[in-house]
């Protein structure tokens, strides 16, 4: 008799069908579907000085997601998503303003010049791998920032502002602006995180792993590496661009500043806590990296830590200890948990799992 | 004697239950890009704040100004202002960097809130949602266009070169000063950008200096301008041009990177210099930078008179409409014109702004660093005669 697939706490699979579904159980099934619902009942529970960290924390794990398809499930080091997210924004921006075109189309047409230069970006990884197709894309980096600060039509890196979105009636107003785009950037998230790991157990998605794990094998098996390569940076950047078009009307514009080589850094830093080759990873990196930040800028206002003043002049303990904490976290990360907290997410999925048995 | 003691206490916190309170928040770069700047400008602000909370300058209203760090980050700029206006209910905002002040603009414009940007670009206050962004002194593009009169009166026929960061805040006045110089008579001829990574500039000055150009006109940061004289020095090039900046590029933070470099070095500004000592703004500068303890070096540093100027000017506003509110800081701002502009001192010209003025010290002058170092006015005050026209403001 098959285990119940509410109760079940092993693993029961015997065909290659049920090894490719995606929820093992109908209580992962059911528990997803009340975190989902509990994140969009969250604007009722929580005060809104939270959401424009919480907004922050979705879009980024879109861009994640789309890094680690790359770098993380591809083994193609990309130091550019911050690149690609800038293409999104400029594109979605340009929709918007010059096709009048509303934010729901404006910001999927980011999504496919994110993915149309990013396959371009990627054709150097049909040569080159490792560190030298990590400075490919670093290079692609440079270009972007150049290009567009001497691109008369992108305002050469100025403001270029969309007009006021507005869905199902509700118009994006200071009041609301960090609601309704944490409304709007939810769906998203869990759209694009559904199709990633859906595409991860068709044939393309297996090539990429294949292809990461040790490319010579993957081509002796009949895969062609470079287009999965391709088709990677293809899906990576997609996902980018469309995080990009949803920062961009976050921030309220296009603006050269917001996705220079520190963002493409931070993406990184990101993907590595949160665990490479991860899509739980994807979530908490982003919530790790956003929360530590804002942790830190609480912790120097606390008591304590406001008094001192052991720091050049005019640097409080939040400016100071933002980079310290953000390089440390990496670093701590890579030596002690190089799988990141995706690896603590799955002890702790396990332990309940197995929960009152120990083995 | 205990009704008495109850009825005190209950009298003192019905007191302070019904002061007002002003909250003055500002965002702008203490560390990161352009924080050399930054850093003064926010301890400029800190302590103007304290200052006036010492000389009970707003009786009955208690002022709170709240400083904090963006890393010249706009994401960070944005959360920042959003916390002050949807938590802390700011009267009025401080800003800091171009980019940031410009994304914010149409946000300023729907909660109607005051604000004086650190960054003097003309495009802050350009355009229908301007209505509640005020510029403390002239704008880069003005001030530019004082140096291209000044070389046109001095030179007539003299060819330019510009070097500007490439940046919304570096080519805002490109536009401006071709403009002003196709009517005064000298030329324009050729444009660059440079940022702050310009440790080698030896092809772009002897591009220059195969251009014929005599005169170098930089809108940048100092950092930036310093390692362009440097290497001008080096070439023997600082005789035959003469290099000149806007705001940002000149100070004490040009002679301190650039050294004997700098000499020469013509800058225009609207605030007075240190070493003015006659200014009754200078010797409040030097006061309140000792009362804070403040290191020499920030003290000597323009852009703490400049963040003194900004926070001035909103704790003035909310002393003369007596309301904390956002509107009564408006109202206080706008009330600064004829006869009521405001002069704390800090700038070679009153502050006056109005409901269609909305630019504070518009008067500037251009000085020239000594072989001390030392910026010495090489000019009164005064105002370009042809910036208006080359940019009537929208």
């Amino acid at each position: 008799m098959p285990a119940s697939r509410f109760t079940q706490t092993g693993n029961y699979r015997v065909r290659y069908t049920q090894d490719q579904t995606i929820f093992a159980t109908y209580a992962e099934q059911l528990s997803l579907l009340l975190l989902i619902a509990a994140l969009f009942a969250l604007p009722l529970i929580l005060p809104r000085a939270w959401f424009p960290y919480l907004t922050q924390i979705v879009i980024f794990s879109v861009a994640v997601i789309g890094l680690n398809v790359t770098t993380g499930y591809t083994g193609l080091i990309n130091i550019g998503q911050g690149a690609f997210m800038g293409v999104g924004a400029y594109a979605t921006a340009l929709a918007a303003t010059r096709l009048n075109l509303p934010f729901y189309l404006a910001i999927p047409l980011g999504g496919v010049a994110g993915a149309l230069i990013g396959t371009l970006v990627g054709l150097p990884s049909l040569r080159l791998k490792y560190l030298y197709l990590a400075i490919a894309t670093l290079a692609f980096q440079i270009i972007f920032e150049w290009g567009v600060g001497h691109a008369p039509l992108l305002e050469q890196g100025g403001v270029i502002k969309p007009p006021t979105p507005q869905a199902f009636g509700v118009k994006d107003s200071f009041l609301n602006h960090n609601v309704f785009w944490y409304l709007v950037s939810l769906p998203v998230l869990i759209s694009l995180a559904l199709l990633w790991r859906n595409v991860l157990r068709t044939r393309h998605g297996r090539a990429m792993i294949a292809v990461r794990d040790n490319d010579r094998a993957a081509a002796a098996m009949g895969i062609h590496p470079g287009r999965a390569k391709l088709t990677a940076f293809l899906i990576g950047s997609f996902y980018a661009g469309v995080a990009g078009g949803l920062f961009m009307y976050f921030q309220k514009g296009a603006v050269i500043e917001d996705y220079s080589l520190g963002l493409s850094v931070k993406l990184l830093a990101m993907a590595i806590v949160g665990g490479l080759g991860s899509l739980p990873g994807s979530f908490l990196g982003p919530l790790f990296i956003v929360g530590l930040d804002r942790g830190v800028e609480l912790l120097s206002q606390s008591a304590l830590l406001g008094r001192v003043t052991a720091f050049a002049e005019g640097v409080d303990v939040a400016s100071a200890l933002r980079p310290f904490s953000f390089g440390m976290a990496i670093v701590l990360f890579l030596m002690f948990e190089p799988r990141g907290l995706a690896n603590w997410w799955r002890l702790t999925r396990l332990y309940f799992k197995r929960w009152p048995f120990k083995f | 004697m205990k009704r008495a003691a109850a009825l005190s206490a209950l009298l003192t916190l019905s007191l302070a239950a019904a002061q007002k309170t002003a909250t003055i928040g500002w965002s702008g770069a203490i560390t990161g890009p352009t924080s050399d700047a930054g850093a003064s400008y926010a301890a400029g602000v800190e302590d103007y704040c304290r200052y006036a909370v010492s000389q009970n300058t707003l009786p009955g209203i208690k002022l709170n100004c709240v400083v904090r760090d963006d890393q010249y980050n706009n994401a960070n700029t944005q959360r920042n202002f959003e916390d002050y206006v949807g938590n802390m209910n700011a009267s009025a905002f401080l800003g800091y960097s171009t980019g940031g002040t410009l994304q914010l603009k149409s946000t300023i414009q729907e909660v109607k809130v005051p604000t004086l940007p650190g960054s003097y670009h003309i495009g802050n206050v350009d355009g229908a949602d301007s209505q509640y962004i005020f510029l403390p002194i002239s704008s880069y593009s003005e001030q530019l266009v004082s140096l291209v009169e000044y070389v046109a009166k001095k030179d007539r026929g003299a060819k330019i070169a510009l070097v500007v960061n490439p940046s919304p805040f570096g080519r805002a006045p490109v536009d401006d000063v071709r403009k002003a110089a196709q009517r005064l008579g000298v030329q324009i001829v050729d444009v660059q950008e440079v940022g702050g990574n310009n440790l080698d500039n030896t092809a772009l000055l002897k591009r220059f200096e195969s251009a014929g150009v005599k005169y170098v006109l930089n809108q940048n940061t100092a950092g930036p301008v310093a390692n362009i004289l440097k290497d001008a020095k080096r070439l023997n090039l600082l005789g035959k041009m003469q290099f000149m900046g806007a705001h940002y590029t000149g100070g004490e933070d040009l002679t301190r990177l650039a050294g004997d470099a700098a000499n020469n070095f013509i800058w225009a500004t609207s605030y007075y210099m240190f070493d003015e000592a006659d200014k009754p703004g200078i010797q409040l500068v030097k006061k309140i930078g000792a009362a804070n303890n403040r290191k020499p070096d920030t003290i000597r540093s323009v852009h703490y008179t400049s963040g003194m100027l900004a926070a001035s000017i909103a704790i003035e506003a909310i002393r003369r409409s007596k309301d904390p509110s956002a509107a009564g800081v408006y109202k206080g701002i706008t009330s600064m014109t004829g006869s009521r502009a405001f002069n704390p001192g800090f700038t070679v010209g009153p502050v006056t702004f109005s409901a269609k003025d909305h630019i504070g010290a518009e008067s500037l002058r251009l000085l020239q660093a000594d072989s001390t170092g030392n910026f010495k006015a090489i000019t009164g005050a005064q105002r370009s005669a042809i910036f208006p026209l080359v940019h009537p403001l929208k």
